[in-house]
């Protein structure tokens, strides 16, 4: 059990270890959604401090690509910010 | 009976009184349709966004209530009459939190 348990921390400590070209890179760019750790801030339409900066400049509401948010909370992300939009907070 | 949010935009350059008389108006019209109000807000004078019908500014005030079709119906009949008020936002909650208010004035 021991040995394993090191074979694993090995591999994931130098995740950009590849051993060939076509291996994934894994870890280099993936992070956490930030709204679903543990005590995320509520994704509402009245905390906007949370929405603007979800929101580019012009307006647009930023991919998930780029904030790294999940799915489920991409789509909440949305709607909440089209609700904020409607009442002119945003 | 479901609880809902209903947030509503007022003119900015109302007396402090006509305010009030929109507040307990709508503030009636929920309790009188079967409904329940849980809890009023004042957001106070804030700065819109973007421009609608003309005016820069608008007068908030929130409400969280529990009701009915029949509460949504009447709330919403006297509110596309009302002149006073520009525009208006209803939500449905499963769950109410009425300790969190992003709006509180700091002083």
């Amino acid at each position: 059990m021991k040995r394993k348990n090191k074979k694993f921390q090995k591999r994931s400590s130098n995740s950009l270890n590849k051993l060939s070209l076509f291996q994934k890179n894994d870890g280099k760019f993936s992070r956490k959604c930030p709204l679903s750790i543990k005590n995320a801030p509520v994704v509402d339409y009245k905390n906007i401090d949370l929405l603007k900066r979800y929101v580019s400049d012009n307006g647009k509401i930023m991919s998930s690509k780029i904030t790294s948010v999940s799915q489920n909370k991409q789509k909440k992300l949305t709607r909440e910010i089209k609700r904020a939009k409607i009442l002119g907070l945003l | 009976m479901a609880f809902y949010e209903n947030t509503i935009i007022a003119k900015q350059d109302l007396a402090e009184k006509d305010l009030k008389n929109i507040k307990d108006k709508y503030n009636e019209i929920i309790n009188s349709s079967s409904g329940k109000v849980i809890k009023i807000e004042e957001w106070g004078l804030l700065n819109l966004a973007n421009k609608i019908k003309n005016y820069k500014k608008g007068f908030y005030i929130h409400y969280k209530f529990e009701g009915n079709k029949k509460t949504l119906d009447e709330m919403d009949k006297k509110i596309k009459v009302d002149g006073t008020i520009i525009r208006n936002l209803i939500v449905k909650y499963k769950k109410l939190d009425t300790e969190n208010e992003f709006f509180k004035k700091e002083k």
